[in-house]
């Protein structure tokens, strides 16, 4: 077992509630929520943390008090009546059942939300100062406004105690009604709730003593706060550290939630989202700092990814409790693998922020490299092996494949893995290349040690034909062979190199390339990245209307920083038409999307990302030899019923299936989907 | 001739008292013990021919020697000195009863002759062993041709029969050595340990296995010397026979680690002895030369003695040569003794312990955690804490495995096994002290006694129907040793109340289909126990297959993990639980089932490719049915 890992097994008391162990989840928002309730999804999401050890998981992340705090924009959580009571005891129940605690994070919003949802009421704030990120212009909340928001929080409080929840904390972070208070850059009032710190600290000091009046003595209520904005005219970390120390030595909170930075503008937003481009636990420090000043408990996240930095914060007294919320989100039972001496079986967050990225963009959460995450009413989380044994060979050693060959041999089946190059991997080993984004390698490296220890006989370096799959006289054939870069459809495309060259070392481009790019994710950012820090002078032109527009939130603004910071230039709305030989250098004619005026440029090297295309000849050699011509059955598929082909094979008979870029290029978590949903019911 | 040949066995006879006088005046510079003699020397016949042979017997070859070599000698010898009888001595019939019984004596020469041919066996001594069947066989031949000689001519006295005279008295003479300086005083010192063992519960099926308290207000604690033991342990050290039947059980022995149990015995043999270097068995494995320097009042352990302390500090205290010794030598309460007198009169502590030691005194906990940390793998499942003065139907005492993460799941799984029984129960909490089980194994008699004192303090200060425990340790002080210091319970191992819960119908189990399960008997539970039951039909009620090792039941192979081993290093030559696991392989079990904090522990220690570990909590828990 690793060093201190006892420290994180050590219970916590707050008020009198236990807490068996000190890793947690924070509440976030996974964009589950339906009609502002935690319904069955959600809870079984948080309901699999609890079976998989964790101590405490919080829920709700920016749960409303308040109609003009709305639910609606993240699917959120609506506590501001009394409906939503009997979801939180059905939820209490499925997380005590397993021994862990659960709690609820509160809020009203203020400016940092949109009017036009469901109930279309003007937001609020103390001040009339706009929001970068959420761009709404509020109102200046007057008294009654804020006795009404008061009242909206003790209410809210009352249900969170009726409903079985264990605690609740307030959001007093990333620019929250609370700590919009607080800060001299969103509070510029000059009545009691503005000027000095004590008196931007009120609101908060009424919000929490409703608080506590409604809920009793006997109830944990926390608060998660910064431990330093990190923004000019921000809170600084001094004030901070007195907010806290304020707030906890009156007595009005049993714990505080820290965090570092703030969310009001793009690039905050990812500081306070670390992505894989930060080294772990930065902002540590804040959350000490905080846990020297105060004489409550002490909770942090921010990328918290792995046990034995935990253990560390923990038992060097940084911190209370650490949360490992994306952690989580990658393997929900990290805490019982570590319990039980496997953790080495634990898939680790890579911080690719997959998850966020999608619930800010308004879609669910979902883990880039654990497809059951979220899908827990359909997709284990344990595979459990089934009656029949088969042979099952898989063709392509990329994650799809090797996904495939891990549920196979979780499902007891006898599993062959061939693999073209020396190492499985495929293409995330390539992306994996480009600067920032080589922590995708732990994608591969779980999953590659995964299949080994179940015993898939892994044959790399081995190019599998036609002849030698049968040879293995399989029951099942699954085709992962991935995609090749697609080179482009325009005249001259054969000139150019694809991004996959530039990393993968079959293409070095120097001088000057223009960075063709027609799918907007993190490709052609991060080869912009390499080849410019490789000393070119780059270029880099899409058809989008924004550099790396499929990018989400925590990262984009990522390689944003980095483009601009190595001199890129970027161009957006602008289309790739034709590029032809001059002399020993390439021309290139980019078309305005906008304007149809078209411009040359004189380049050394064209290099483009236009996707990939299924390398599928394997596919089509086998397919006319299986029992289902190589057809998946789609409705047996979405309802989680067994492929009626395996029932059709007879001796000597394969089926046959293709999964992941094979079939069409998408992305790390199709793969594995794939992989998965089909796999399972072997 | 036939008075000559009755003088001389009443002759031999008197020299054999002669010999056994010498004998009994170096036990009695032992410690002085009272003895029941006339209830023991009543219980001599019944211990000998019930308990002995039911030991013996597990050889049948062992057997099949014994008796024609010792009825023969014995019953042989008493029928020549009745010969004095002038009734008997005429009569034809009586040297023909003579006959058989010295051909039976010497049918044993030759079986007693056969065992170290060819080649003397690793387990057995060669030295005088090796012409001991020709002075039994000189005796027993000569006094049988004389018998024969007299059934031909009840009153002749023919020159013939000189030979056979001569034969039989070389044989006695060489008997007579045997019987003062070698192997055959085991008759004589046997007989003596029988009638006063310090254990005469063992006796008739029981197991006396707890260790004796110590008065720590005498002048001498522990032994360091020979005349420290009881003269009864001196006499027990002279009754080994050296069969070799606990060098084969001892698991130290057999990982290579510096203990041999038949050595040491013979050592102590010696020592009393005044030293020097006779024994021609097997020696400790490993273990630094000694210079072999002894007397009765000489110090027994160090390099400058007769034992080296590695030896002494290599018992796991597992009881596995004490349950083979055919004469029933309390190995164990030697090591203990010695380890005291190291412990408390020279303050040399296993090297290693010495801070576990001072944390049981300072912390009450060998690891100097807080108390309160006990309880901590139970947070989650709020167990009520039973208060001073406070009542509950099962008191479950955690142990000190409850600290580790690893018992901690087992404890969870008893826990919800007790919850889903609908049982009351509560623990102790902060206020539960260490049991001081490893203090008394190390010898430590002081330290125990202040953790067993606050502990009984704290137990009879709550009131409970029976305390349960999934540590075996703590099972056998708590139900075995407190009782003498005040301390009077039902104390259950959770197998035992687990059993009872399923054979009860208040737990019902669906057996699982799991790969081959083979149970490790802890050697707490079942040599010092005698439960070896109970897991085994929890284990066949929630599993598939169970397999036995070849080692098992209160014949069990100890895991490596008692007396103090796992808080030193151990110098050897393989680890014991390695040992172990292959052992389990070897039958094909793929889940080794365990009782004990401390098996799980050093058996999980191996490492892979073995069997998984898991507790029977663990797996009854997975094959309950609810609902």
């Amino acid at each position: 077992m690793m060093t201190n890992a006892e420290a994180l097994f050590k219970p916590l008391r707050i008020r009198n509630l236990v807490i068996r162990n000190r890793v947690m989840s924070t509440s976030h928002a996974p964009g589950y929520g339906r009609d502002g309730k935690p319904q069955e999804r959600y809870q079984l999401y948080h309901a699999e943390k609890a079976k998989g050890g964790i101590g405490l998981t919080m829920f709700g992340g920016s749960s409303s008090v308040e109609c003009d705090s709305p639910a609606t924009p993240w699917n959120q959580i609506a506590v501001s009546d009394d409906s939503i009571v009997p979801y939180f005891r059905q939820f209490a129940d499925r997380v005590h059942q397993h021994g862990a605690r659960l709690m609820i994070q509160l809020t009203h919003m203020g400016r940092r939300t949109r009017w036009d949802t469901d109930a279309w009421l003007p937001v609020i704030a103390p001040s009339v100062r706009r929001e970068p990120a959420s761009r709404s212009i509020p109102k200046e909340m007057e008294p009654e406004d804020i006795a009404r928001v008061v009242r909206a929080f003790a209410d809210a409080a009352r249900r969170c105690r009726d409903g079985g929840l264990d605690g609740l904390e307030i959001s007093a972070a990333h620019g929250h009604l609370v700590d919009q208070f607080w800060s001299p850059s969103a509070n510029t009032r000059r009545d009691a709730y503005g000027g000095s710190l004590e008196h931007r600290m009120r609101f908060g000091i009424e919000v929490l003593g409703a608080i506590r009046e409604a809920v009793g003595d006997d109830y944990v209520v926390g608060m998660r706060m910064s431990g330093d904005e990190l923004l000019n005219g921000g809170l600084t970390q001094d004030e901070c550290v007195a907010i806290a120390a304020e707030y906890a030595g009156r007595g009005l909170v049993d714990f505080v939630n820290i965090v570092g930075g703030q969310a009001r503008d793009d690039m905050a937003h990812a500081v306070s989202l670390p992505n894989m481009s930060f080294p772990v636990a930065p902002f540590l420090h804040l959350a000490s700092a905080i846990k020297r000043a105060v004489d409550v408990p002490v909770f942090h996240a921010q990328r918290i990814t792995d046990l034995a930095s935990a253990a560390r914060a923990v038992a060097e007294g940084h911190v209370d409790m650490v949360a490992m919320t994306r952690a989580h989100i990658a393997d929900p039972h990290l805490v019982n693998k570590l319990a039980e001496g496997r953790e080495d079986d634990i898939r680790q967050c890579v911080g690719a922020g997959y998850c966020i990225d999608r619930i800010y963009v308004g879609g669910d959460a979902l883990c880039l490299q654990n497809a059951a995450t979220g899908r827990e009413a359909t997709m284990p989380h344990d595979i459990r092996p089934g009656d029949v044994r088969r042979r099952v060979v898989v063709v392509g050693g990329g994650v799809a494949g090797l996904e495939a060959a891990r549920v196979c041999a979780l499902r007891g089946h006898d599993v062959v893995l061939f693999e073209r190059e020396g190492a499985t991997g495929g293409q995330v080993n390539v992306a994996a290349r480009a600067g920032w984004r080589e922590a995708l390698s732990g994608v591969v490296r779980w999953l590659d040690a995964q299949v080994r220890k179940l015993g898939v006989e892994v044959r790399t370096g081995a190019e599998a034909t036609a002849a030698l799959v049968a040879a293995e006289r399989p029951d099942v054939v699954i085709v992962a062979t991935g995609g090749a870069p697609s080179p482009g459809e325009w005249p001259g495309a054969e000139l150019a190199s694809s991004t996959h060259a530039v990393l993968d070392g079959t293409a070095s481009p120097t001088g000057s390339v223009l960075l063709y790019d027609e799918m907007g994710q993190h490709n052609a950012a991060s080869v912009a990245e390499v080849l410019a820090t490789r000393g070119c002078l780059v270029e880099l032109a899409t058809h989008d209307r924004m550099i790396a527009q499929e990018v989400g939130t925590t990262n984009q603004p990522v390689h944003l920083r980095e483009l601009y910071r190595l001199g890129v230039v970027l161009t957006p709305n602008a289309e790739l038409v034709e590029t032809y030989r001059e002399g020993n250098r390439l021309v290139a004619v980019l078309r305005n999307t906008m304007t149809g005026a078209e411009e040359e440029r004189v380049v050394d090297h064209v290099v483009v990302e236009c996707g990939t295309l299924p390398r599928d000849a394997l596919y089509f050699a086998l397919k006319d030899g299986s029992v289902n011509r190589g057809q998946t059955d789609l409705p047996a598929l979405l309802e989680g019923r067994a492929q009626p082909a395996l029932a059709a094979c007879g001796v000597g008979e394969y089926a046959l299936f293709r999964i992941g870029d094979a079939v069409a290029g998408r992305n790390i978590h199709a793969a594995l989907y794939d992989a998965l949903r089909l796999c399972k019911d072997f | 001739m036939a008075l000559i040949v009755a003088c001389l066995a009443w002759g031999l006879v008197a020299c054999v008292l002669l010999a056994a006088l010498g004998l009994a005046r170096r036990w009695r510079r032992g410690r002085p013990v009272r003895v029941d003699w006339v209830a023991g020397l009543a219980a001599v016949p019944r211990r000998y021919l019930v308990d002995v042979h039911h030991v013996v017997e597990r050889r049948p070859e062992a057997a099949r020697m014994h008796v024609p070599a010792a009825g023969g000698l014995l019953g042989g010898s008493v029928a020549l000195m009745l010969a004095a009888l002038p009734a008997l001595r005429g009569s034809r019939a009586w040297w023909a009863v003579v006959a058989v019984l010295f051909a039976a004596a010497l049918w044993g020469a030759v079986l007693v002759r056969r065992r170290r041919r060819p080649a003397v066996p690793s387990f057995l001594s060669g030295g005088m062993f090796l012409w001991l069947p020709g002075a039994l066989g000189a005796y027993a031949g000569g006094a049988l041709l004389l018998a024969l000689g007299l059934l031909a001519a009840p009153d002749g006295g023919s020159p013939l029969l000189l030979a056979p005279l001569v034969l039989t008295v070389g044989g006695a003479v060489g008997l007579l050595v045997q019987f003062a300086r070698g192997p055959m005083r085991h008759a004589f010192a046997g007989t003596v340990w029988l009638a006063a063992h310090a254990r005469p519960g063992r006796f008739g099926g029981g197991r006396d296995t707890a260790l004796r308290p110590l008065d720590l207000d005498a002048a001498r604690l522990g032994a360091l010397a020979p005349s420290d033991f009881a003269w009864t342990a001196l006499a027990s050290f002279d009754a080994c026979i050296q069969c070799g039947r606990c060098e084969q059980a001892c698991p130290a022995f057999a990982a290579g680690q510096r203990l041999n149990p038949k050595a040491l015995v013979q050592d102590l043999v010696a020592a009393t002895r005044g030293g020097g270097a006779s024994y021609s068995g097997s020696p400790a494995p490993n273990a630094p030369p000694v210079a072999c320097r002894g007397g009765m009042d000489a110090p027994i352990i160090g390099a400058g003695a007769m034992i080296h302390p590695d030896t002494l500090w290599a018992c796991t205290t597992c009881r596995a040569c004490v349950e083979e010794c055919p004469m029933m030598i309390e190995h164990v309460d030697a090591i203990v003794d010695l380890r005291r007198g190291q412990t408390l009169m020279l303050g040399q502590v296993r090297p290693g312990a010495a801070q576990a030691l001072r944390r049981m005194r300072d912390s009450a906990e060998p690891g100097g955690r807080p108390l309160a940390a006990r309880a901590d793998a139970l947070a989650a499942l709020d167990v009520p804490v039973l208060p001073e003065g406070g009542e509950t139907d099962i008191l479950l005492w955690l142990g000190e495995g409850a600290f580790d993460l690893r018992h901690g799941r087992t404890l969870q799984a008893l826990v919800r096994l007790m919850r889903l029984a609908g049982l009351r129960f509560a623990i102790l909490g902060a206020a539960e002290p260490d049991c001081g089980d490893l203090a008394r194994r190390l010898g430590d008699e002081a330290t125990f006694r202040l953790l067993a004192d606050e502990a009984i303090a704290t137990l009879n200060a709550r009131r409970f129907q029976r305390i349960v425990t999934a540590d075996p340790h703590a099972l056998h002080v708590l139900r075995n040793e407190y009782p003498a210091l005040g301390g009077h319970w039902t104390v259950q191992h959770h197998t035992a109340l687990l059993d009872e819960l399923v054979t009860g119908g208040a737990l019902r189990l669906a057996p699982r289909d799991l790969p081959p399960v083979a149970y490790h008997d802890p050697c707490y539970l079942g040599r010092y126990n005698g439960e070896v039951a109970a897991p085994r039909r929890l284990l066949d009620a929630a599993c598939g297959t169970r397999v036995e090792m070849a080692r098992h039941g209160l014949r069990s192979m100890c895991c490596g993990g008692g007396g103090g081993n796992p808080i030193s290093d151990v110098d050897g030559a393989a680890r014991i639980p390695d040992l172990r696991m292959a052992q389990a392989g070897a039958v094909g079990a793929a889940i080794v089932a365990v009782g004990c904090p401390g098996c799980t522990a050093m058996l999980e220690g191996v490492p892979a490719p073995r069997p998984e570990v898991r507790d029977i909590a663990e797996l009854v828990l997975d094959a309950v049915v609810t609902a």
